[in-house]
């Protein structure tokens, strides 16, 4: 069935892993304990949920502990129309016939990666499920379709993001799958830390980061009286680049704050009051 | 005396006459004064009528003024000499306003209209119309007229206190149209302002009606409530906007640095006065460091300048002024000393609010030994947008008048319906809020005459405006009776009961979702494509079921049932023995039950009217809360009684129905008659009301359905409903066999 014999496949595979290493250190300060757990929870590779609201540093979190423990990354953003077949893989038409294809959870416990399933709660609970047998002591994939049990590579390891503010009825993590996971919890960093990770990633003076810290503060108050979530340090980076780009701060906080955030105008007049008192 | 008559009735026109009735215009005027003159109103009148009339033909046109005699002559019937004689004047009044042609030919027909219904009115009306006109525009004028009428209906001194802008209703009306920008059209934002600069919530309201006219012209605070004055008036719209901002930054100040309220003790009025605007000053200094913007929205209403009377107030807000703005130079002595000392206090320990205490008493003192003359009555605090500083003080141990006060305003505070959770009545399930506690002891004293929840707008369709916070929407403990009348109501029908049900399970309301692996359908699976593809090619036969489609296959909808049970419900069904009410009741048990079923969220509740101070609203189920026996003893106990005031009775039911989270929203109305009352005379106002209320329903995405127990209901529900969500039965005892076939073209 398959046009290349194992080895060669591993070998091109290889190859392509290649791509989701991770070269140089990605920009990331800590504000707790977190690179420790999470040091600790690979060596025994033990899976991890990171638990926290959008724009807090999830991601850049689990790309800067694949660079420090130098392992590849394989980063799945799950949707909604996501099927098992999308993580597993498929057999694939070529001219000769068919051709399976690891998916990238596949490729990941194939080679030994870390695979990153960025909010899983998107994906459908009967695809979530797919996870479950390498995430307990089993550590095995069954590739149904292929007639193959893949036991997983030694480095492999299974990281999760999971918003818990915004998950409904609906999309919540099955019980069996919440139960399987360690958590490290994330927020939003204290206003010094913020400011410091801000003025380094928007490249702007101290002064301006803590100005955008207070604002996000104003906008975190209105969680849950109009907003679902407060601004995030990604939107306040953004906020700063723009400001650094030459923009005027409270133009730069409209276009990377106030609109994007919310489409109710009173929300909006307020959110633009409270920012011009911090400013 | 034929000499005379003569010369009365061709009097030669002087040279401003001519110039305002120019050609032939001149004669018809000379007639309207020959009429005026001749009906024998009086030499008042008649005076009155020549010299303004003149006037109001170079102001206006000489249409108007001839417009103007006929005027005259109807008041001088309707309402009286007085009357007459004063509307050339007030004419003159109306024109002098910028106003085209129309406005002023409207503004007859108003005073006309006046002097019908309400003659006694007509002479405060006149003398306001000039005042009355720099605040409202054409249409607002009118507004105010219908809304005196209809406010005093049948009862003259209520509306004389009215015209003569006495009345409470009225000074809100005119405050909300002077302020321009009031706290109506701001409190969203306000609200969400306030919890952004301060992370805290508390209830912000409208300062009453009939509160004191201090306490309305200032923003307060205690109680867990923020009191907030209905407008500024005498402020710009931007700044107005501006203003109510500054308050609420300055309250939150307080809330957030101003530990514990001052023991009042012995202090005399100034020194308390004096204490507070120190205090007041810490907490913004506070503030201005965490939110440094503060200082640019605070600093404009510091208007206070060296020089003036000296007398304490000036200097209290030269002080005020002095402690804000870093730049101000001021060269008086006492000024100085304030600053100084609160600098000096300030540098030591920002946090110390005794410091406030101690300097203010100083200067207070200092104040006094001045002799300079300060008046607690007439004392409102300045600049406007600081509070009025009762929320710092407890006035515990003493009758304090201000304390009292203040306790008075939150007793009547009104209650507002989104402080509470999911709509349910407070009396039911008390909120263990300590901050709600004041509201909680006024709502069981309200208990009889049930609770006072919310004041909803009304729409008066001859102005196209709303009557702001005109209906008081009062929620009542239904009666109850045996629940299990409800279960043998259900068990003699039993058929109907499950071919209801069966059809509400069938009907699919939900979002679209994505189907694979089908027959048939509307577009390619790729997935199943290609697995039958690489099926075929491995030469063995492929899954047929290559297709999707979008469908919906879950239920995601919730339905409100609002029930009228005004008097005419009680009437018998022709040639039954049941009332309309039982089988009203009938057909929402059928309801309830098919939908408890199947889990649906739904709402049961009745409503009924005694004039807009008393719209009566009967909870008998609430989203929440389970469709148990309690809730079944309620919707057996209903009876029938009142009026029909259908458009308050939506917007309250519709509040409720836009919290909840659902695909599709119902209300579903069941009705026998139109909407009426008995404070209302014209047909067309309730009906239009209730159609501008489930107008505003449909804008938020909630369907508003009518089943009419009425075979004229073409009449008014189709207006109402429009004609697709209407059902009219005029054979009322079938209606508990229809719902099925009705639910079906709800859910379709």
């Amino acid at each position: 069935m398959t046009s290349m014999s194992g080895a060669e496949a591993i070998a091109a595979q290889t190859d392509y892993l290649a791509e989701f290493r991770i070269g140089s250190e990605p920009y990331y300060r800590p504000v707790g304990q977190e690179i420790a757990l999470f040091d600790a929870a690979y060596q025994a590779r033990m899976p991890i949920m990171l638990k926290g609201p959008t724009g807090c540093g999830k991601t850049r979190f689990v790309e800067h502990m694949a660079w420090r423990l130098k392992r590849p990354l394989i980063t799945v953003s799950c949707h909604e129309d996501m099927t098992a077949s999308d993580l597993v893989g498929r057999y694939l038409l070529d001219a000769d016939g068919t051709v399976w294809h690891d998916g990238p959870l596949t490729l990941a416990v194939r080679l030994g990666a870390i695979c990153y399933l960025d909010e899983i709660v998107e994906a459908r609970q009967d695809t979530t499920v797919v996870i479950h047998s390498l995430t307990d002591d089993r550590r095995i994939l069954p590739l149904e379709k292929k007639n193959e049990v893949l036991p997983a590579h030694p480095d492999f390891q299974v990281v999760i993001s999971y918003n818990p503010g915004y998950q409904s009825v609906l999309k919540d993590l099955k019980e069996s799958t919440k139960q399987r996971f360690g958590a490290i919890a994330f927020s939003y960093p204290e206003p010094a830390i913020e400011a410091e990770i801000v003025a380094r990633e928007a490249g702007v003076e101290r002064r301006i980061a803590d100005t955008l810290v207070r604002i996000a503060q104003r906008s975190r108050n209105l969680k849950g009286h109009g907003l679902d979530e407060g601004a995030s340090t990604r939107m306040l980076i953004n906020a700063g680049l723009l400001a650094a780009k030459g923009i005027p701060l409270a133009d730069a906080c409209q276009v990377a704050m106030v609109l994007p955030i919310t489409d109710d105008p009173e929300l909006r007049d307020a959110l633009t009051a409270a920012i011009a008192a911090c400013m | 005396m034929n000499a005379r008559h003569a010369a009365a009735a061709d009097p030669a026109l002087s040279l401003k006459e001519n110039q305002a009735f120019p050609g032939e215009w001149g004669e018809q005027w000379r007639a309207a004064r020959r009429r005026i003159e001749q009906a024998g109103y009086g030499g008042a009148i008649a005076a009155a009528y020549r010299r303004h009339g003149v006037e109001l033909a170079l102001l206006a046109s000489p249409q108007a003024a001839l417009r103007l005699g006929r005027a005259v002559s109807e008041l001088a019937i309707r309402a009286g000499r007085r009357a007459a004689a004063a509307l050339p004047e007030a004419a003159l009044a109306a024109a002098g306003k910028p106003a085209e042609q129309m406005v002023l030919t409207r503004w007859f027909e108003l005073v006309e209209l006046v002097a019908r219904q309400a003659p006694e009115s007509v002479p405060p009306l006149l003398e306001g119309t000039g005042k009355l006109l720099a605040i409202l525009d054409g249409a607002g004028f009118e507004a105010f007229v219908r809304m005196g009428l209809a406010a005093g209906r049948g009862d003259p001194e209520r509306r004389l206190r009215f015209f003569r802008r006495e009345d409470d209703e009225a000074r809100h009306f005119l405050d909300r149209e002077a302020g321009m920008t009031d706290f109506l059209a701001l409190e969203g934002r306000l609200k969400s302002y306030y919890t952004a600069l301060w992370g805290l919530r508390p209830a912000i309201r409208e300062v009453p009606r009939e509160a004191p006219d201090h306490l309305r012209r200032r923003v307060g605070f205690g109680g867990g409530v923020v009191r907030v004055p209905a407008a500024f008036p005498g402020f710009s719209a931007e700044d107005s906007r501006n203003l109510y901002h500054a308050a609420l930054a300055h309250v939150g100040a307080h809330h957030r640095f101003t530990k514990s309220p001052f023991p009042a003790g012995k202090l005399k009025p100034l020194q308390v006065a004096v204490i507070s605007l120190i205090e007041d000053a810490r907490v913004e200094r506070l503030a201005m460091a965490e939110l440094p913007g503060l200082a640019a929205l605070w600093r404009p209403f510091h208007g206070a300048r060296p020089g003036g009377a000296a007398i304490a107030v000036g200097l209290m807000a030269r002080l005020a002024r002095a402690l804000v703005d870093g730049d101000y130079a001021d060269p008086d002595g006492w000024v100085a000393k304030g600053r100084a000392l609160f600098e000096e206090a300030f540098a030591a320990d920002p946090a110390d609010q005794d410091f406030s205490r101690r300097i203010g008493g100083l200067l207070g003192n200092d104040l006094g030994q001045m002799r300079l003359q300060f008046d607690a009555k007439t004392y409102v605090v300045q600049p406007a947008y600081r509070d009025d500083n009762l929320g710092i003080w407890d006035f515990a141990d003493q009758e304090d008048q201000a304390a009292f006060e203040m306790e008075q305003m939150i007793e009547t505070a009104r209650i507002e319906t989104e402080e509470r959770d999911d709509g349910e009545p407070d009396r039911q399930e008390p909120d263990p809020d300590p901050q709600d506690e004041v509201n909680r002891v006024s709502l069981r004293a309200e208990e009889e005459n049930g609770v006072l929840v919310a004041r909803y707008a009304e729409f008066d369709h001859a102005t196209g405006r709303e009557r702001p916070e005109w209906c008081a929407l009062r929620e009542y403990a239904p009666k109850t009776a045996s629940a299990a009348s409800i279960a043998r109501l259900l068990d003699e029908r039993a058929d109907l009961t499950q071919r209801l049900t069966a059809l509400i399970s069938a009907s699919r309301i939900s979002r679209q979702e994505r189907v694979r692996r089908q027959t048939d359908g509307e577009f390619l699976d790729i997935d199943a494509c290609i697995e039958a593809s690489i099926t075929r090619r491995m030469g063995q036969t492929p899954d047929p079921r290559v297709h999707g489609r979008y469908e919906r296959r879950s239920r995601d909808l919730c339905v409100h049932l609002l029930i009228d049970v005004s008097r005419s419900t009680g009437e018998n069904v022709s040639g039954a023995a049941r009332t309309v009410l039982d089988i009203e009741r009938h057909a929402a048990a059928l309801m309830a039950q098919a939908m408890d079923g199947l889990g649906d969220p739904f709402a049961i509740a009745a409503f009924c009217s005694d004039t807009r101070e008393d719209v009566r609203y009967l909870r008998v189920k609430d989203f929440a809360k389970p469709y148990d026996s309690a809730a079944r003893a309620r919707l057996a106990g209903l009876e029938s009684g009142l009026s029909t005031r259908l458009g308050a009775a939506i917007r309250h039911a519709g509040a409720d129905l836009r919290s909840q989270q659902t695909y599709r929203r119902l209300l579903l109305l069941i009705t026998d008659g139109e909407p009426s009352d008995v404070d209302v005379d014209d047909g067309d106002y309730l009906v239009e009301d209730a159609r501008a209320a489930v107008h505003a329903l449909n804008r938020d995405g909630i369907d508003v359905f009518c089943i009419a127990l009425d075979c004229d209901a073409e009449s008014y529900a189709e207006r109402i409903f429009g004609r697709r969500n209407v059902v009219a039965f005029s054979a009322i005892e079938r209606l508990p066999e229809k719902l099925p076939a009705l639910y079906l073209r709800l859910t379709a």
